[in-house]
């Protein structure tokens, strides 16, 4: 069994591997912010870790220093056996295709005067995979993959309901087809019955394109329902670690127990 | 005897460019003091309109096309502004998803509190209270919702306060003038859920200690089913199931009610896939005839697409409005 979390790879030959990844934040009046404190992890492929964790524990901040959108203040971030922490610019812009991230609000992530369609193909256009009738394909099967009607390419985000927006944002993040989606509570600004229909879609793309998810919530009963394994993070730092049955079977931390607590529930009837 | 609250057979139409929206379509609720209902139902469903109405706040183009809302056996409609003045946050009080649109970032949070003490005060005849007391009174309403260090609060401004913290005050602000009714909409929707837990658990405790009556607002029926007794399920602007929170939740009728209720993800148990409702809620411009569920209804036949199914009691507290509903 492992004995750090920070130094031992839970799996033969991960996807992706976080080293003691430290971030410090400069506030204002010289305040110091260690919003992450290191944490360690690794993921398998095909396999989806999860990241719970009240407001502020650091859940966003490790997301965006594993895709290198913010530069860690120390740590190691390995992606598929090669190191990627000191990157540059042009290796960093190949890997992307590899590595997308979905957010939260997918209200705020679509440019209100392109279509459906182009801000599907605007990857694909960038990168210059594909042109004309391959891009129109493309797209197509794209659409397809999230469950939203062909016709759509050519209706504006506002015309779309919350749910419908993040299968857009979904789509436009499988396009360049990565290998490694991280998810940052792509449900939290979603109705329950949305964000049913959501996590069946992450569900099913798991099993039919083998990818592998960071999945970042703080309701842990979502949690349960798409990972398999689960950190716990509380004030930067990792508290809890394990298998999703386990840690929720038989929680080791108070914090957890908080946690779990918290989740709306029926009564028992 | 007269409910506090009764809403009877509402319409309400909604101009738009494409033409009305008929948002609320015929909606009966009825609320007595002491009660508390919750109202559940998806985003767009015109929850927040129907809170709104009753507050006399709603869309500003907004036209009732049938029905009324009473509130003490008075119609709304014809309350002046003068009334309403000694109504809203008054006798009625509303909290809202987001906190920080209701709070003034400019002023501390004692200088608000004090303004609707002073307020209230005023819209009572009464003499306007002092610095200092106005200062106590706040300082007793943060404590009263359990706000941590109330003193360092009343000099705070909005934005130095935590999301759960700003609830606290927007709570604290809505019971300053004792109201006789408290609308909650989706007062916890923004929050995680460590502090959606806490806000729940303060609001279940000021319904005890303060017999609140009570309307709470929410898409989420495990966030409802923590506060009210009673529920009441809202679709594209009909209520299509209302009951007993425990026997609606034990024997949903409404197809759209176990939607609902399988969409919910569990902590424990069985990890199964979430069912939820396929497809998304119809345009309420154009919405579909008969049953306005029939398009994602797996148990719709000719009759629901045709029909408008009648409010059914299935006993006397439980009701239901579904062609198909078993009621035996
Ligand atoms: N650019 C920044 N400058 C200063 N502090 C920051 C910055 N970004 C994040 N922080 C701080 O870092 C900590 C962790 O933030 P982070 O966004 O990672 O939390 P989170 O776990 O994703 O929370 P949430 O559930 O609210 O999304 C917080 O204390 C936050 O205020
Ligand atoms: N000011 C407005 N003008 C036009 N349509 C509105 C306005 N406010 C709400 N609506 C429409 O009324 C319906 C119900 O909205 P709302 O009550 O906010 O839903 P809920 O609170 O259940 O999410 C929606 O179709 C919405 O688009
Ligand atoms: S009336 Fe028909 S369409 Fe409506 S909920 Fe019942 S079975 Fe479904
Ligand atoms: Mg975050
Ligand atoms: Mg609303």
């Amino acid at each position: 069994m492992p004995t750090s979390p920070d130094v031992t790879p839970l799996h033969p030959s991960p996807l992706l591997h976080a080293i003691g990844l430290v971030k410090v934040f400069h506030a204002s009046g010289g305040r110091e912010v260690r919003a992450v404190d290191g944490v360690g992890f690794s993921i398998g492929t095909g396999e989806v870790l999860g990241i719970v964790g009240e407001s502020g524990s650091g859940k966003s901040t490790i997301a965006r220093m594993v895709l290198r959108l913010i530069e860690p203040s120390a740590g190691r971030i390995m992606f598929a056996g090669q190191d990627i922490t000191a990157l540059g610019d042009e290796a960093m812009r190949r890997l992307r295709g590899d590595m997308q991230i979905v957010f939260q609000n997918p209200h705020s992530a679509l440019n209100g005067r392109r279509t459906i369609g182009e801000a599907i193909a605007e990857p694909l256009r960038v990168q210059t995979i594909a042109r004309g009738a391959a891009l129109h394909a493309r797209v197509d099967r794209l659409l397809d993959l999230v469950s939203l009607p062909r016709a759509f390419r050519h209706r504006y985000p506002h015309e779309l309901s919350g749910g419908q927006k993040q299968r857009v944002c979904i789509a436009r993040a499988l396009a360049l087809e990565p290998r490694f989606l991280v998810l940052d509570e792509p449900t939290s600004a979603l109705d329950v019955s949305v964000q049913a229909q959501i996590l069946d879609v992450l569900g099913e793309l798991r099993r039919e394109l083998s990818l592998t998810y960071l999945f970042i919530s703080h309701n842990l009963a979502v949690v349960r329902t798409l990972c398999d394994r689960v950190l716990v993070m509380s004030q930067g730092r990792v508290v809890e670690e394990g298998p999703v049955a386990a840690v929720f079977a038989n929680p080791s931390q108070a914090y957890t127990r908080t946690l779990l607590d918290s989740v709306p529930r029926l009564p028992r009837i | 005897m007269n409910a506090l609250l009764a809403i009877e057979d509402y319409h309400l139409a909604i101009p738009t460019f494409d033409g009305p929206a008929q948002v609320l379509n015929g909606i009966d609720l009825a609320l007595d003091a002491g009660e508390t209902l919750g109202i559940v139902g998806e985003s767009g469903c015109g929850k927040t309109v129907l809170a709104r109405t009753i507050l006399g706040i709603g869309p500003g183009r907004a036209a009732c096309t049938g029905g009324r809302i009473l509130f003490e056996g008075r119609d709304v409609a014809a309350f002046s502004e003068r009334d309403w003045r000694g109504i809203r946050g008054v006798k009625i009080s509303m909290i809202f998803q987001d906190p920080m649109t209701y709070l003034n970032p400019l002023f501390t949070i004692g200088r608000q509190l004090g303004d609707a003490i002073a307020a209230h005060a005023r819209a009572q005849g009464a003499p306007r209270p002092g610095r200092a007391e106005r200062r106590t009174r706040a300082a007793e309403l943060l404590a009263q919702v359990a706000l941590r260090e109330p003193q360092r609060a009343l000099d705070s401004y909005p934005h130095q306060l935590s999301g759960g913290m700003r609830q606290r005050v927007l709570i604290a602000l809505a019971l300053s003038g004792k109201p006789r009714l408290l609308i909650a909409d989706e007062p916890t929707t923004a929050l995680d859920v460590t502090v959606q837990a806490q806000v729940l658990r303060l609001l279940r405790d000021l319904v005890d200690r303060l017999r609140l009556t009570v309307v709470m607002i929410s898409h989420d029926v495990g966030a409802i089913a923590a506060l009210t007794e009673r529920i009441a399920v809202m679709y594209a602007g009909n209520v299509v199931e209302e009951g007993p929170t425990t026997r609606v939740l034990a024997r949903p009728l409404h197809p759209y009610t176990r939607g609902l209720l399988a969409a919910l993800p569990a902590i424990d148990g069985e990890i199964r896939r979430l069912a939820g409702v396929p497809g998304t809620i119809p345009s309420l411009i154009d919405p579909p005839t008969g049953c306005r569920f029939h398009p994602r209804c797996s148990r719709a036949t000719a009759i629901c697409a045709a029909e408008r199914p009648a409010m059914r009691r299935a006993d006397p507290a439980h009701s239901v409005a579904c062609h198909h509903a078993d009621l035996s």
